[in-house]
């Protein structure tokens, strides 16, 4: 989706919304209906917005419907299954995942966020020409079948490996990590086994991440 | 600091008057007879409910530890108290106890000799019958013994001056606790019993007055012992936060109803101990609460509030609540409780809510298959602004509550 396209759309959606505010109350309470608001963000180091963003929708309907990202999948709904995840980036270079799926579109208005779409390297015309270690040795490893949790399971490894950049590890504690990092991840095809070992692969293979790496 | 450091002094004091008591008394706290005891079938598995129904495992058996061997720490403005082991094993255990000595403890708060701290409910337990208590002894008898010590105390002086506890007996202890609520029926009588004895529920939910005791006046009117405050279940409270029988009914057993679930230290409550009441003991809990005319249960009130101040919190709300919540906060079915009427919104004291969005709420299985999904700390995701205006959006809006949280309320309790 062109940034027209969601321009179009963001219109098309607050003229839906429009006729359902007879009212001008000052305040609805509770909120029975969605009403635009502004909304601006930087999704993969682009600036995206200010759009008008029905306040309410969850930011996985914004990235699959205004932002055009359709990457991020939608699981369960409701917070449990984490396939939904994007990697917030904080103003202090620490980042952390969320579910897009329970958290609302404006929590991320002016924050900065990298989804699925934001890993692997591209030419100018938009083509992948290099995928992110994390991907590649998903793929190596043969870690995904259906690949539904797969963006999910690619954000949190992601999130890992750049923490262990910033605060090397020891090696003892390299399993443990990488269980507590992928621990809320699941995976229906139950590949699990692959995904730990291909992102053990990529901790011990990346230089700097294992303090005592012989 | 000051009123803390003089309400020790009071109490050291206390304790040196104490002290003179017993060395002009000469007491002798020996045990008494072990007369022989043969329990009956019957008798065990009536002490295997009772034990429920006092909630014994929630202070003596530990997370992942043994049943009854004791060890968790149960906090306290007077320092940590640990549960002891009640297994019958000889030697760390009560192997050797009689059923009087059972009884003493439970009635006197006299351990073979050695005076409990009121942090073991006798002052609740006191109004237990003989044979009830011999009835959990028999019970406790058929337990797996465990050969583990029970952790000391790590008390602040002067209440690690154990004898002190036998002139705070003299002073405080009862023979029954005051009812919050009027009634005469059986089912009142049999809530009495569950509440007020095996329940011990006056040990939380009634405030307690500078040494400590419960104060007589306000019976079940809600305490401040721990991070999340016991609240207030008297009749007109219950009732002022939407309550029915029915739904206590449905709380006791399940730990979920229309009106929220049990969290903080409730949770074990309902986990341990009420969700194994019988139907009858749960109505009768649920009779005694709200007396035997309840008073009728208030719906939520209209607030005026703010309207820049409601907007703030709305936007907050609908950024990192309504997900789970629901748009109208009426929360998602095993994921998260509805916002709308909630009973903790509707409680004077935002202390609860303010935790429970600080803090956030681990995931919490409930009787059958019913559980709620973990809820997020928010204390590092929104600022004291966010959180208080977010608080005075639910308070107003569904809590029928004045939207006068103070950005500084959410301070003090980081």
């Amino acid at each position: 989706m062109t940034l027209a396209q969601s321009a179009a759309s963001a219109a098309s959606a607050s003229a839906a919304a429009q006729p359902a505010a007879q009212t001008s109350a000052p305040l609805e309470r509770p909120l029975v209906q969605y009403r635009p608001k502004a909304l601006s963000l930087t999704i993969n180091g682009k600036a995206v917005g200010p759009l008008q963003v029905p306040e309410g929708l969850m930011m996985i309907e914004f990235l699959h419907e205004y932002a055009g990202l359709t990457g991020s999948r939608l699981g369960c709904g409701q917070g449990i299954c984490h396939a939904c995840v994007v990697i917030l980036d904080q103003p202090d270079g620490s980042s952390e995942e969320i579910r897009t799926c329970i958290t609302g579109a404006h929590f991320f208005n002016g924050r900065s966020i990298r989804t699925i779409e934001g890993h692997a390297k591209r030419n100018e015309a938009g083509e992948v020409v290099e995928l992110s270690p994390v991907q590649q040795k998903f793929l190596d490893h043969f870690s995904f079948q259906c690949g539904y949790c797969t963006p999910g399971f690619v954000n949190a490894a992601t999130v890992l490996i750049e923490r262990l950049a910033r605060a090397p590890i020891a090696k003892a504690d390299v399993e443990s990590a990488i269980m507590a990092a992928l621990d809320g991840h699941i995976c229906r095809c139950t590949g699990y086994v692959r995904y730990y070992e291909a992102v053990k692969d990529v901790v011990m293979s990346t230089p700097g991440l294992v303090k005592d790496a012989a | 600091m000051t009123r803390a450091l003089l309400t020790r002094l009071a109490h050291g004091v206390l304790l040196a008057a104490c002290a003179l008591t017993l060395a002009a008394c000469g007491h002798d706290e020996s045990s008494g007879s072990s007369a022989a005891f043969t329990p009956t079938p019957e008798q065990i598995a009536r002490g295997r409910y009772l034990t429920k129904a006092a909630d014994c495992a929630a202070c003596h058996t530990a997370q992942d530890g043994a049943p009854f061997a004791g060890g968790a720490p149960i906090a306290s403005p007077y320092g940590t108290f640990y549960g002891s082991n009640i297994t019958p094993d000889k030697a760390h255990g009560i192997g050797k106890w009689s059923a009087d000595d059972f009884y003493a403890a439970l009635h006197d708060g006299n351990a073979r000799g050695k005076r409990l701290y009121p942090s073991m409910p006798y002052t609740s337990y006191r109004q237990l019958s003989r044979a009830d208590t011999d009835a959990i002894y028999a019970y406790l008898m058929t337990v797996k013994p465990v050969a583990v010590d029970t952790p000391a105390n790590a008390l602040k002086f002067p209440y690690n001056l154990r004898f002190g506890m036998a002139v705070w007996d003299m002073l405080f202890l009862k023979n029954a606790l005051p009812d919050a609520s009027a009634g005469q029926s059986a089912d009142w009588q049999r809530g009495r019993y569950l509440a007020n004895a095996l329940g011990h529920c006056a040990e939380c939910h009634t405030p307690r007055n500078v040494f400590g005791q419960l104060v007589d006046a306000k019976p079940l009117s809600g305490a401040a012992l721990g991070r999340v405050v016991a609240p207030d279940i008297t009749p007109a409270g219950l009732a002022g936060r939407g309550w029915t029988a029915a739904d206590l009914q449905t709380f006791f057993s399940v730990g979920i109803a229309p009106q929220g679930s049990a969290f903080g230290e409730m949770y074990p409550v309902v986990h341990l101990s009420t969700q194994y009441l019988d139907k009858d003991d749960v109505r009768a809990l649920s009779v005694y609460l709200l007396g035997d005319t309840p008073p009728a249960p208030q719906p939520v009130k209209a607030v005026n509030a703010d309207a820049a101040q409601l907007a703030a919190g709305r936007s907050v709300y609908l950024a990192v609540c309504a997900g789970c919540h629901g748009l109208v906060g009426e929360g998602k079915p095993h994921v998260a409780v509805p916002m709308n009427g909630n009973s903790t919104l509707r409680q004077a004291n935002p202390h609860n809510l303010l935790v429970a969005m600080l803090d956030g709420i681990k995931t919490q299985h409930f009787a059958g298959l019913e559980s709620m999904q973990a809820m997020p700390a928010f204390a590092s995701t929104l600022s004291d602004d966010e959180l208080s205006q977010l608080a005075n959006y639910l308070r107003a809006t569904w809590g029928g509550q004045p939207a006068n949280v103070a950005a500084a309320d959410v301070k003090a309790l980081r």
